[in-house]
């Protein structure tokens, strides 16, 4: 259901724009994330040290998104579907942000890594978490601007996954540690790869965060104490 | 599409209860079938565009339509389970229970006190000093004893706009009404003098029922509890303020209230 344009276009205009940088500071931070992802497993120093700069334009961008907000706020005292933009706009930024921030964790690891002597990882585990967490940022980004409720609800139960996927690799690398007791690099690589896994972990919170916002702005639901009380009855 | 099960279940029942209303001016259809329940001590607004039939169900309510020609109702009204359109009620006294204030404050050309004083002499004789409590007692009800308690025997015409309005309000209450109707009460008012009358309905709705019109949107999800959206003398939605201005269930509403075409 397209809404009915505003008797004021000027409206209809500042609710676009709020909508179009929240997308543009998507983009940013899903680019961030693929680049802190790619400096982690190519071992990239040059890469990873790009991270930092692009993350400060992301704080930036979240701060002119939450002025733009408030103005519009201020101004046009909103109501409905154009109040729950607006306030569903500043909440996804807030998620985006701390994304964007993840991304600089993994590229911290990612420069620790590559100052090593001889960092040896297939990160094969990695890999699929990576996959699995791009894939949820990109889809959660897409529901968000097709205000697609479905895919956002798919997208929650999504989360378990990933959760599932993080599990198994402290599992696994907790084992191999044991073996590496002559290897002191090895064991800090490990730390540093499962510092990593926490943050993509953390990631897949904010995303489905973000899935939760998606429903409601387009029903007007606050669902998220009813994904708690699924998880925690795991339904 | 009209939710009245969430009026019933307001704590202190229903004040009116509007069964099927339909309003004709010379024949003409203005009001269409209205079914709603408005609570008792709570604030219900009506909003709606010009012409969607408002004021005339306000209206209705003290039965200021039967002052205008060619106008026929059919449906029911009841005012604490009276049908107020029965042969037994008498007009002049369901409109002291039925207080009306307009949209340009109307004091008569008489003293502040005796303003507030007028109805109460129609219905009563009360001693001096029980007469001077009354109106004490309505003035502060009203928020202008501070400002008029110097100054009771001067003319209620030099006060302000806002002050006379709150004046009009006294004198409402001061009958002690069961219900309080406002018709656009502020709209002739500056931004500071609506603020105390939206601060007054507040501490009024305690006491009284209030059903406001409004063209104010933000007044109606600032002062009411319940909001009627009409359009076109129908009964589009009907439910609590607080979810009526977020997440409305009619399309036509989400387009209103957010300033949409239709």
């Amino acid at each position: 259901m397209t809404p009915h344009p505003h008797i004021s276009e000027q409206f209809d205009h500042e609710l676009d724009q709020a909508r179009n940088r929240l997308m543009e500071m998507g983009g940013k931070v899903e680019q961030q994330l693929k680049n802190a992802c790619k400096a982690l497993t190519n071992h990239d120093l040059e890469l990873a040290e790009t991270i930092k700069t692009g993350d400060r334009s992301i704080n930036q961008l979240e701060v002119d998104l939450d002025e733009l907000c408030v103005q519009i706020i201020a101004r046009r005292q909103p109501a409905a579907s154009d109040l729950r933009t607006l306030v569903s706009v500043m909440k996804a930024s807030t998620d985006l942000e701390r994304i964007g921030d993840e991304a600089k964790r993994i590229a911290k690891m990612a420069i620790a890594i590559s100052r090593l002597t001889y960092p040896r990882d297939q990160y094969t585990d990695i890999r699929k978490l990576v996959a699995l967490v791009m894939a949820q940022v990109s889809a959660t980004l897409d529901a968000f601007a097709r205000l697609d409720v479905d895919k956002a609800i798919g997208l929650i139960r999504y989360d378990a996954e990933i959760d599932d996927a993080y599990d198994a690799i402290v599992r696994d690398r907790a084992v191999q540690m044991k073996e590496m007791a002559n290897n002191p690099e090895g064991i800090e690589q490990t730390l540093h790869v499962l510092w990593a896994a926490r943050a993509l972990e953390r990631i897949g919170d904010h995303a489905k965060n973000i899935s939760e916002v998606v429903v409601f702005l387009v029903r007007g639901e606050d669902i998220r104490d009813r994904a708690l009380a699924a998880k925690l009855t795991g339904g | 599409m009209t939710d009245t099960k969430q009026n019933a279940s307001g704590s202190n029942g229903t004040s009116l209860l509007v069964d099927r209303l339909s309003l004709f001016y010379s024949g003409q259809k203005a009001l269409h079938e209205i079914s709603l329940e408005i609570p008792r001590k709570q604030a219900t607004a009506f909003i709606g565009p010009s012409g969607c039939g408002k004021s005339t169900l306000l209206r209705c309510f003290n039965r200021m339509n039967d002052l205008i020609d060619g106008v026929e109702t059919t449906g029911r009204i009841l005012l604490d389970g009276t049908d107020i359109n029965s042969k037994e009620v008498d007009v002049a006294q369901l409109r002291r229970l039925v207080g009306m204030v307009f949209q340009r404050p109307n004091p008569f050309p008489k003293t502040i006190y005796e303003n507030v004083a007028y109805g109460l002499r129609l219905q009563d004789t009360l001693p001096k000093t029980e007469m001077d409590e009354r109106v004490e007692w309505a003035l502060r009800s009203a928020a202008l004893w501070d400002e008029a308690k110097d100054r009771l025997k001067e003319s209620a015409l030099s006060l302000s706009g806002g002050q006379q309005q709150r004046l009009v309000i006294a004198r409402a209450i001061a009958i002690k009404p069961s219900v309080l109707l406002l018709d656009e009460p502020a709209s002739a008012l500056d931004p500071i003098s609506t603020l105390k009358i939206e601060e007054l309905i507040h501490q009024l709705k305690t006491e009284y029922t209030i059903v406001i019109v409004t063209h104010n949107m933000q007044q109606a999800a600032r002062v009411s509890d319940y909001t009627a959206f009409l359009y076109l003398g129908e009964l589009i939605e009907f439910g609590k303020t607080d979810t009526l201005f977020t997440n409305p269930k009619e399309r036509q509403t989400e387009d209103y209230i957010t300033g949409r075409y239709g």
